[in-house]
């Protein structure tokens, strides 16, 4: 599946959020970013520490992708920048400046019809509690990409740097299995 | 409309699409208006006292609010511990003295308008102690050692006969210690509190096993009246105990917000999780077994020692659970705490029976080689309807457990298996097989709940219950649906928040008994409304129809081949919506229980503390792989059949019992939290170093149902099992692990370092 078919529909013009009030609050001298997500273009100024990840949760407000260690250790952060599969809380959002960020919010179609990889999720209760579940879809949605489905030992072996601690292991295998044909015949 | 939901049927979870598409509003994704972000910092010794707290390299990061500490901020009124008539996982109160109890104590919150300030602020924050040398473990120099019987008004310690005597005269025996590490939770969701003030009012969003405990136990700390607390936890990232008392965070996170006059908002780091929180400690056991020639067990003794902070007796005793496995001889048992400079310790999944179960179980299968027997078959000649303990003969409500190890055996192909050790091999790979027990209290809590039935067939449930992982909200909703004749989407289900009626705390593995007990009469009430409009009226198909003969389904009153839609019971009784509160508290619990569930108080029935024993069952097989040449471990496959009562959800019980297993075998060969003896510190505490499986750690898990219909435990015949499934793993591992190497590995976790002797 090409990136492009992953991003959701853009909207024609880019909307202007304001600006992040840390600006007004008197916080750290603070830099002008502007990120493209799930086709829609926010235009922040955030103290330049603030990884991609608080950017998304505490700036934006799209709270779907989870902090679980902020140290890359768990991927339950993982998005897509410019389709490609990346820890947010080992990204700056500096670093994301002008590039297409797709978050699990950005996966469905505009008519909320889910990824076949969201549908699949659900098909094989591929999770409990939920928490990893947004960085698992999104590593999942970027394992088949890549290639690196192509067996249960390569999808565990792919699928490895995203912890699940209610361990649904078994079935988020089985999910991405069931998604990779759909999304092969796509 | 389509046929209605029923309880047994393996319906996907009725949050599922919420939680795949970033929907699900766990408590720290809560939106709230102008947050300022606090940060924790935490001690850097184990024992001692603040001498000094400098704050001017902290208080000039820009941005920078408040901090809190001690000396400014000592205000949060002591509660008791959850064991002594509180809520708190800990009676260390947070920033009440320069006194430290334990690394990574609490010693200031800093406020900032962003997380980085708050970040940079926190670690600038410079700390003098007056140290003192810590206790870091069991058998450390200063530790001191409790019997958990001097100390508990609870606990008895189990044991009848002489099993001194047996022992000695016993023709085979097992006389072993096994002991099991520090291991924490860290589930996905980091610890977050959130906290808002309005009017004088207080809301708390931080995910909570237990509500109505926090609500109460903070109010407390406060000194505010409980009503003016509320405390909403709809989605948990995981918590398997770690979030079922109160911990320190809160109140301090609610103060700040208080001082500030702003919604503050408090994301700890995964390293600080492990001290702020809770874990479980570490134990050591002392096991005897004495068998006739047959396998017939004449005698069980167990001893066993459990960590714990200094000033809390937090303690799991688990032999309240193994002395009523087998049918012994005699059992003699004492469980004792050993107090060291660690904070208190609490429950994680299954806290008695994995740690107990672990030593009885893999003292079993060292008997089972003793005697040259096949380890199923002394289960099976040990097997009992009831406890052993002539004095007190209580029967078992239901015990499956050797159909569990038949379905187990025969599904996994046990009968292939060669008994001796070292004796299976595929290249340069030993292969073991072993088996253990499963087993878990089967215990319900009192509960009340809310149901809501409206004309056009939608229904609404609420209870302060709270979804964990363990898709509460789909089997509560199952249980309404079925009682209603509804489908499952016409039913809204609202849990974890104190302005529902109070659930049950999501421990115990009783929310599916206590809730469902607790919705199925509110449900009943409300068809009895229905039926009686329906039957009384003097109009309409059912007029006079017996009560019960009548039905609901699809949205209809039914009696057999008649019907009328749900209209017009609602129109002949002239009302537009029916309501019902019930309450239902569960036989064995004393007249108060509702009331102290309110005040949020945990009472639980069941299990082993009642006039009959209440207890789910499980046999675990698991393959044990062994690299002869460099001591690698590999399970490349494991099986367990449970046999649970009804399974109200086929789909969500299995995700349970997988996600268990996988846990079990989690604890075998990963997890431990190391603990520096001279510092009294964890050096592991974080992800990368706390080793929990990955995906390509695991490969086939295979879960059975035993069937098994149980009338006695609760009203739908259910019996938890969130905490099954990991129980016997740790046993069944080890044993496996010997099989295949012959040595006996009886300290957790089983690392190829520990096996280096075999190859």
């Amino acid at each position: 599946m090409s990136s492009a078919a992953l991003s959701v529909a853009k909207e024609a013009a880019a909307e202007t959020t304001p600006p992040s009030s840390a600006a007004e609050r008197g916080g750290a001298p603070l830099a002008n970013v502007s990120l493209e997500i799930n086709g829609r273009t926010y235009p922040l100024a955030l103290d330049p520490r603030t990884t991609l990840l608080d950017a998304l949760r505490e700036h934006v407000g799209l709270t779907g992708t989870k902090k679980g260690c902020d140290h890359g250790q768990c991927g339950a952060c993982t998005v897509l920048v410019d389709g490609r599969r990346v820890l947010s809380c080992l990204t700056l959002a500096l670093m994301a400046d002008g590039e297409s960020v797709t978050t699990i919010e950005g996966l469905a179609g505009p008519d909320g019809a889910l990824h076949p990889m969201q549908q699949a999720f659900i098909d094989k209760d591929a999770f409990q509690c939920g928490y990893c579940t947004p960085g698992q879809i999104m590593s999942a949605v970027a394992c088949v990409e890549e290639g690196h489905a192509n067996t249960d030992a390569e999808i565990r072996e792919y699928m490895s740097g995203n912890l699940c601690r209610c361990a649904a292991y078994p079935n988020i295998v089985a999910a991405i299995n069931q998604a990779k044909h759909e999304l092969k015949r796509a | 409309m389509d046929a209605p939901a029923k309880s047994g049927q393996p319906l996907p979870r009725l949050d599922a699409r919420l939680k795949v598409t970033g929907g699900a509003r766990y408590p720290s994704d809560v939106a709230v208006a102008n947050p300022a972000y606090a940060c924790l910092a935490t001690s850097a010794v184990a024992r001692g006292s603040i001498r000094a707290i400098r704050l001017d390299e902290a208080r000039a990061v820009p941005g920078l609010l408040d901090i809190l500490t001690y000396q400014n901020a000592n205000e949060i009124k002591p509660i008791n511990f959850f064991s002594k008539g509180g809520q708190a996982a800990s009676s260390i109160m947070p920033l009440s003295a320069p006194k430290i109890w334990h690394d990574g104590q609490i010693v200031a919150l800093v406020v900032a308008e962003t997380f980085e300030a708050a970040s940079e602020a926190a670690q600038k924050i410079a700390v003098d102690y007056d140290e003192e040398p810590p206790t870091a473990t069991i058998g450390s120099p200063g530790a001191t050692v409790n019997a958990v019987a001097d100390v508990s008004e609870e606990h008895k310690d189990p044991g009848f006969g002489d099993a001194d005597a047996a022992f000695a005269a016993a023709p085979v025996k097992i006389d072993a210690e096994y002991s099991t590490p520090t291991q924490h939770h860290n589930p996905m969701e980091l610890f977050t509190t959130t906290c808002l003030w309005s009017d004088g009012k207080l809301v708390v969003h931080e995910p909570s096993q237990y509500v109505y405990g926090m609500k109460n136990g903070v109010a407390a700390q406060l000194g505010m009246d409980p009503g003016d607390v509320r405390v909403v936890s709809a989605y948990i990232g995981g918590a398997f105990g770690s979030k079922g008392s109160l911990t320190s965070r809160t109140a301090i996170v609610a103060l700040a917000a208080k001082r500030l006059g702003r919604p503050v908002k408090l994301v700890s780091t995964r390293d600080q999780g492990f001290t702020i929180a809770t874990y479980r400690a570490e134990t050591r056991h002392n096991v005897k077994l004495g068998a006739d020639r047959n396998g017939k067990l004449l005698a069980y003794s167990h001893e066993a020692f459990e960590l714990t902070s200094r000033p809390d007796d937090y303690n799991v005793a688990g032999t309240t659970t193994t002395a009523v496995m087998y049918n012994y001889g005699a059992v003699a048992t004492r469980v004792n705490v050993v107090h060291a400079d660690r904070n208190t310790p609490g429950f994680m999944r299954s806290p008695p029976e994995v740690p107990y179960m672990y030593a009885l179980e893999s003292a079993m299968d060292e008997l089972a080689y003793a005697l040259q027997m096949d380890p199923v078959e002394l289960r099976r000649i040990n097997d009992t309807a009831k406890d052993p303990n002539p004095g007190n003969p209580r029967p078992y409500t239901s015990r499956s457990l050797m159909r569990c190890f038949d379905q187990a055996a025969a599904a996994f192909g046990w009968e292939k298996r060669s008994p001796a050790p070292r004796s299976m091999r595929d290249g340069d790979w030993l292969i073991g097989w072993g088996c253990a027990t499963a087993c878990y209290p089967t215990q319900i809590a009192p509960a009340a709940a809310r149901v809501s039935l409206t004309p056009d067939g939608w229904a609404r449930v609420q209870i302060a219950a709270h979804e964990i992982g363990t898709g509460a909200y789909t089997v509560i909703g199952q249980a309404a649906a079925e009682r209603l004749g509804l489908e499952l989407d016409r039913v809204k289900v609202e849990l974890g928040d104190t302005a529902l009626p109070p659930g049950p705390i999501a421990g115990g593995s009783n929310t599916t008994a206590s809730a469902t007990a607790a919705i199925v009469k509110a449900c009943d009430a409300i068809r009895e409304k229905l039926f009686r409009a329906a039957a009384g009226s003097n109009q309409g198909a059912l007029a006079g129809k017996p009560i019960a003969d009548l039905d609901l389904a699809g949205g209809r009153i039914v009696a057999g081949d008649v019907s009328e839609p749900l209209t017009a019971a609602f129109k002949y009784m002239g009302q537009a919506a029916i309501e019902e509160y019930v309450e239902s508290v569960p036989h064995g619990l004393a007249a108060d229980a509702m009331e102290k569930l309110y005040r949020g108080r945990v009472a639980l029935a069941g299990g082993p503390k009642g006039e009959k024993l209440m207890f789910a069952f499980g046999a675990e097989f698991v393959e044990a792989r062994v690299h002869a040449r460099t001591g690698e471990i590999r399970v490349p496959r494991a099986v367990g059949a449970f046999a649970a009562g009804h399974i109200m959800n086929p789909r969500t019980a299995h995700s349970q019992l997988m996600g268990g297993m996988i846990w079990g075998i989690s604890a075998a060969l990963h997890e431990a939290t190391e603990i520096d003896e001279r510092s009294a510190r964890y050096v592991n505490d974080n992800l990368a170093d706390y080793l929990i499986p990955v995906n390509a750690d695991i490969q086939t898990v295979d879960v059975i149902f035993v069937s098994e219909t149980d009338r006695e435990i609760n009203p739908l015949g259910v019996k938890g099992l969130g905490e099954l499934g990991n129980v016997g793993t740790n046993a069944a591992v080890a044993n496996a692990v010997f099989h295949a190497t012959g040595l006996r590995v009886r300290d957790l976790p089983i690392r190829l370092e520990k096996l280096l002797p075999s190859v």
